[in-house]
């Protein structure tokens, strides 16, 4: 090869990249232009399981992994916008735990996605109660699936007897912890109690691994304390009320009393304050005092 | 086997080495280091899962890709390029060119495994978690794939012994395709009320290979057990498949008129 040819080589060469630029630049304008005109609302194009799991000639299991990802990314995209809509997320699911019906965390986690509600999550707790079962059938060793339906009677339905024998049920599972037939007694006895929900989320807590579940639960378990510290104040408005014959308008009167120390605040510090039926609460500056979930037993 | 037919083997094996065949191990590589690093930040709960399956679905993927491209050219390379006849001039029966052909194909798709099941390996590592004993599942399920790739090499190479390349893929993927829903052919008979209809499929179901047998991704992704006696059936029903085609492959090579 000749040098002018080399020479000519290297400047078609140096042209390429320029050429790259274009094409994105090109790209951009189109996305620009196609978001415009992109007004069909999104859909899943197959939502047989079965038919997807035929066409996957074997590769099954692989496609679960991808569909369970897509769940979690079409969750995550929405989670906490404004009037969030999860209209996809149970097909996505169907289809997740259709091609795999041994993928644990598709059922578990999936659950708290369908059963969250407001923006946080799609608020179908009876699908999620479907999905769970769904995959009790499929996994009948996987006691932590019982321990979410449970989870799902008590806290979002609040049917204590079904959460009970949920309990009771998963408590026969040779692996299943002690605790877990504890629960089963403890709410076949007291129904909703703020222990029994502390218990719940304890555990819900400690074996994830999904930092915005663990994120959730310690929020909730933040919440129980904050109960559990209105339920002791309102101990001391009724005492005071004995004392001086009149309810008290604020806690800092409990405070000069000397009913308090001080005045307390909830676990993220902020204080407490006391609201025009003379109960205690928390304050609506609290970042605990916007509850999408209620505690079954306040 | 005889000493010619080893020679052809490893002549095969060397031929595909010089094709740079061996080069899909880097995309294996790249797949899986790109699996690794970006599942756990996308999705939940399937860090090793995904690992597992992707891995072990690469290695089945590109075998087969391999087996079917590489298996349908066995013979026609050779008459193409008329290498063949001065081959077959040479004191070497046909079906010794045929089964020495096979084994160097089944050699380089055994290596090629060999290699990605390593990297399987180290990306699992990668990912965290210690080796325990389910993780048996995985090696099993690498050997059935093995026991796949077998029976798809025989079929690709017994079209290409009377047939052009472009048909022999056709009727090799044809095949395996059909191989895979083998137990939904059994069933669409089974809901007839036809009973001609109810015994044709049944008859299908037992003439066509099965490929389903030899699928235990999934149950290697969840460390699953695999029944041993389940592992030797499948050997041996691979083997007398293989042992046919192979037979019925050479049969067709010999009373091939190649002039």
């Amino acid at each position: 090869m000749t040098s002018s040819a080399r020479t000519r080589i290297r400047r078609q060469l140096l042209c390429l990249p320029l050429f790259f630029i274009a094409i994105g630049v090109m790209q951009a304008h189109i996305d620009a232009n196609a978001a415009s005109v992109n007004v069909v609302g999104e859909d899943l194009l197959l939502r047989s399981g079965l038919l997807i799991q035929k066409l996957s000639l074997g590769y099954n299991s692989l496609l679960a992994d991808i569909y369970w990802t897509r769940a979690v990314q079409y969750y995550g995209s929405r989670v906490g916008a404004p009037g969030a809509k999860f209209d996809l997320l149970w097909p996505l699911l169907d289809v997740t735990t259709t091609l795999d019906p041994s993928l644990i965390p598709a059922y578990r986690f999936g659950a708290i996605f369908l059963s969250e509600p407001g923006n946080v999550g799609a608020g179908r707790t009876d699908l999620a109660i479907q999905l769970v079962k769904r995959g009790i059938g499929a996994n009948p060793d996987e006691w932590r699936l019982g321990t979410e339906l449970g989870f799902l009677y008590y806290w979002r339905m609040k049917d204590y007897p079904n959460a009970a024998a949920a309990y009771l049920a998963t408590s026969k599972n040779p692996k299943a912890p002690p605790w877990v037939k504890l629960m089963a007694a403890r709410i076949e006895d007291k129904g909703g109690s703020i222990e029994n929900s502390r218990i719940i989320w304890r555990e819900l807590y400690e074996s994830t691994k999904d930092p915005v579940i663990k994120n959730d639960a310690a929020r909730q378990l933040q919440i129980l304390t904050a109960q559990d510290d209105e339920m002791h104040l309102d101990e001391l408005v009724d005492e005071y009320r004995q004392r001086f014959g009149h309810w008290p308008m604020s806690l800092e009167q409990i405070r000069a009393a000397g009913l308090l120390p001080g005045i307390p605040v909830d676990p993220v510090g902020v204080p407490y304050v006391l609201g025009p039926d003379g109960k205690s609460r928390l304050n609506p500056a609290s970042p605990l005092a916007n509850n999408p979930g209620s505690n079954p037993a306040h | 086997m005889s000493a010619i037919t080893g020679v052809v083997a490893i002549n095969t094996f060397r031929e595909a080495v010089r094709d740079r065949v061996l080069y899909n191990l880097v995309f294996f590589a790249l797949l899986l280091i790109g699996a690794a690093i970006l599942v756990g930040q996308i999705s939940i709960g399937i860090d090793r899962l995904v690992i597992v399956n992707l891995g072990l679905s690469a290695i089945s993927v590109f075998g087969l890709v391999m087996a079917v491209f590489i298996g349908v050219g066995l013979v026609c390379k050779e008459i193409e390029k008329r290498t063949l006849y001065s081959l077959l001039s040479k004191p070497i029966r046909r079906w010794e060119f045929v089964i020495g052909k096979y084994a160097g194909l089944l050699l380089t798709l055994l290596l090629n495994t060999v290699f990605m099941s390593f990297g399987l390996a180290v990306a699992l590592f990668y990912v965290g978690r210690p080796f325990v004993r389910s993780d048996v599942s995985i090696l099993v399920a690498i050997y059935l794939i093995l026991l796949e790739f077998a029976l798809v090499t025989a079929l690709a190479l017994f079209f290409s012994c009377f047939s052009s390349p472009m048909l022999s893929i056709l009727f090799t993927l044809s095949i395996y395709i059909t191989g895979t829903f083998a137990a939904d052919i059994r069933e669409f008979g089974d809901f007839s009320r036809n009973p001609a209809l109810k015994a044709i499929t049944r008859a299908l179901y037992y003439v066509i290979p099965n490929f389903h047998n030899f699928n235990a991704i999934a149950s290697a992704g969840h460390g699953q057990s695999i029944p041993f006696s389940l592992v030797w059936q499948d050997t041996l029903y691979a083997v007398l498949y293989v042992v046919l085609v192979l037979f019925a492959s050479s049969i067709t090579f010999s009373v091939r008129d190649l002039k």
